[in-house]
C-alpha cells in the first residue's frame, strides 16, 4: 500500500527541515511594525547568508548601478518581501541535503530547479502582473516533491524514471508516478509546502504545475511555473525547439499572455546566468 | 493527437527467426510498434516498425538495406581495460575489450544479411557516446572511436551521427525508411541509463564471447 502525500511529508519530519534562519526572518517579516532595520538585523545574525545576500545584491540578477556594500542597502534594494524569499531560495539546498538518493545527483536535481526558476523570473518581467523574485523561489523549489519521493520511496521512483524511458517518453515522469503511487511529485511538494507553512504563492505553484487548472489563487503564477519547468529543460538539452520538450499546455499561454516569442531570451538568459547563480545558491 | 482505440491498432507482425524474445509494444506517441532494445541487445526488421533505445555512453549503430528495407539497431559498449592491464598487455587487453564491440557490429551485419540485405546497399548511422557521468570521462568516446574505426575497415559509409557531448540520448530507428529520431534526455535520467549500462558491462565480464563469429 503506497503512503499517502501527507505521510510521505511527516516521515521525513527528522530529515530535512526549514532552516532557523529562514523561520526567524519569516517572523520578522510577517510582523506588520518590521522595519527595514530590524530585517537587516537578523539577515546579520547568521554571516554565511549575509555574505551571499549581498553577493545576490550585487549580481546580474538586480544589476543595480553602485557597488551594495551593507546589509541594510541590500534589504531596502532587495525589498523585505523578497528578503524572505531568498531566504528560503539559499536554504534550499542545504535542507534537502538530507534527503539523500540513489536516482538523480543533487547537483543535476539543483541545476534544473535553478535554470526554472531563473527563466521564472525572466518569463515574469514579461508577463502580466507577476513578481520576478516569487517567481524566481517558485521555479527553484517546483519539484522538491521529487526529493521526498526518491528518498522515501525509491524503487517506486525507480520503476516510474523506468517507464518513462520504456515508453520513449511517451508517458511523463509526473504520469509514471500516478500510475505507479497514485500520487506523484506535485502532489508531494505541495503537501511539504502547506506542512510547512510556505506562502501560498509557492504552494500553489509547486503543487499544481503539471496541472495548472487546478490553481485557484495564483493561476497565473502557477501557468508561468508550468512553462519555466520545460523551457529550463530546454536550457538544459541546450535547445530551442519545443519539440525537444514535453508540451506546454495551451491554457498556460492564455492564462499567462505569454507567448513562444518569450522562450529563446529566456533560455539564452538563463544559460549565461546558470553558473553564477548556482555558486550562490547551492555551494553549501 | 486522438489516442488510437484497441481496434485501430494494427496486428503486430512476426518477429524474424531470433528476435521473438525482443520485447514489443505499440507506441500511441510513435503510432507504430517499436521494439525496446536493452544493452547489449540488438533487432532486426524487415516490417514497418521502430526500434527504440536509449544510450548514454553506449553506441547504437543503426543499419539497414537502403533498396529493400531490412535493417536494424544494436546497442553495445566496449568494456573498461583495466589501467594496468593495459600498460601491461596492451595490444592483448585492447582486442580483448573490441572483441564486444566486434561482435555487435558482426551480429547486426550479418542478420541483415542473412535476411536478404545486401552489403553493398548498406547506409549506417551512429548515435550515443554521452559523456554523462563525472567520472566516465574517456568510455563514451573510445566507443565512438571504435564505431568509427570499425565502419571505416569494413568500408560502411556513415550517413549521419549524434555522438558525444554530454547528454543521454533516446533513439528511434525505422529500418524501413531509415529515419532516425534523435531526442537528448535530461540528466534526470542519466543514473538510471548508466546503472543499465553498468549491469551489461557486469554481465558481459562474467560471459566472454566466443573467439568464432560467423563471417559472409
Amino acid at each position: 500500500m503506497v503512503k499517502s502525500a501527507s505521510e510521505l511529508v511527516t516521515d521525513i519530519g527528522g530529515l530535512v527541515s526549514l532552516p532557523e534562519m529562514y523561520l526567524h526572518i519569516n517572523r520578522i517579516v510577517e510582523d506588520p511594525n518590521c522595519t527595514t532595520a530590524d530585517i537587516a538585523k537578523a539577515v546579520s545574525k547568521d554571516p554565511s547568508f549575509t555574505l551571499r545576500l549581498l553577493k545576490i545584491a550585487n549580481s546580474a540578477l538586480y544589476s543595480f548601478p553602485s557597488a551594495i556594500d551593507t546589509v541594510s542597502k541590500a534589504v531596502s534594494i532587495i525589498g523585505t518581501s523578497q528578503i524572505r524569499n531568498l531566504a528560503l531560495s539559499m536554504s534550499a539546498a542545504r535542507s534537502f541535503a538530507g534527503l539523500p538518493n540513489e536516482l538523480v545527483s543533487m547537483q543535476n536535481f539543483w541545476r534544473h530547479s535553478l535554470l526554472c526558476a531563473l527563466v521564472a523570473r525572466h518569463l515574469a518581467k514579461e508577463a502580466r502582473g507577476c513578481d520576478p523574485d516569487a517567481l524566481f523561489t517558485a521555479g527553484l523549489l517546483h519539484d522538491i516533491g521529487e526529493l521526498v519521493l526518491f528518498n522515501r520511496l525509491p524503487e517506486l521512483s525507480k520503476e516510474a524514471l523506468l517507464l518513462v524511458l520504456d515508453s520513449m517518453e511517451a508517458l511523463s515522469v509526473h504520469e509514471a508516478e500516478q500510475q505507479l503511487m497514485g500520487l506523484d511529485h506535485s502532489d508531494v511538494g505541495g503537501e511539504l509546502a502547506r506542512q510547512w507553512k510556505l506562502p501560498p504563492l509557492l504552494e500553489e505553484c509547486i503543487a499544481h504545475h503539471h496541472r495548472i487548472e487546478e490553481a485557484k489563487r495564483y493561476p497565473r503564477e502557477t501557468a508561468l511555473i508550468h512553462i519555466a519547468n520545460i523551457v529550463a529543460q530546454m536550457a538544459e538539452l541546450d535547445s530551442l525547439s519545443l519539440g525537444d520538450v514535453p508540451a506546454i499546455n495551451p491554457l498556460a499561454w492564455e492564462i499567462t499572455g505569454l507567448d513562444e516569442a518569450s522562450l529563446e531570451p529566456a533560455v539564452r538568459e538563463a544559460q549565461a546566468e546558470v553558473a553564477e547563480i548556482e555558486k550562490l545558491f547551492l555551494d553549501i | 493527437m486522438p489516442i488510437p482505440t484497441e481496434s485501430s491498432i494494427p496486428p503486430l507482425k512476426p518477429a524474424l527467426p531470433g528476435f521473438e524474445h525482443v520485447k514489443r509494444s505499440w507506441n500511441n506517441k510513435l503510432e507504430c510498434y517499436a521494439a525496446r532494445i536493452m544493452p547489449g541487445e540488438y533487432y532486426v526488421t524487415k516490417h514497418d516498425e521502430g526500434v527504440c533505445t536509449t544510450l548514454g555512453s553506449c553506441i547504437s549503430a543503426c543499419i539497414r538495406d537502403r533498396v529493400r528495407g531490412i535493417g536494424g539497431m544494436n546497442h553495445f559498449m566496449l568494456p573498461n581495460t583495466d589501467a594496468s592491464e593495459a600498460d601491461a598487455w596492451k595490444a592483448a587487453s585492447l582486442s580483448a575489450s573490441t572483441r564486444y564491440g566486434n561482435y555487435a557490429m558482426e551480429h547486426l551485419i550479418n542478420e541483415i544479411l542473412r535476411n536478404g540485405g545486401e552489403r553493398k546497399n548498406l547506409e549506417v548511422k551512429i548515435f550515443g557516446g554521452g559523456r554523462i557521468l563525472q567520472n566516465m570521462t574517456d568510455v563514451g568516446d573510445r566507443n565512438i572511436s571504435f564505431v568509427r574505426d570499425y565502419l571505416k575497415i569494413e568500408g560502411l559509409h556513415v550517413i549521419s551521427e549524434d555522438v558525444g557531448e554530454i547528454y543521454p540520448r533516446m533513439v528511434v530507428y525505422y529500418p524501413v525508411t531509415g529515419k532516425a529520431l534523435v531526442k537528448r534526455l535530461r540528466s534526470l535520467h542519466n543514473n538510471i541509463i548508466a546503472d543499465q549500462e553498468t549491469s551489461y558491462i557486469d554481465s558481459i565480464k562474467e560471459k566472454p564471447v566466443g573467439g568464432e563469429i560467423e563471417l559472409f
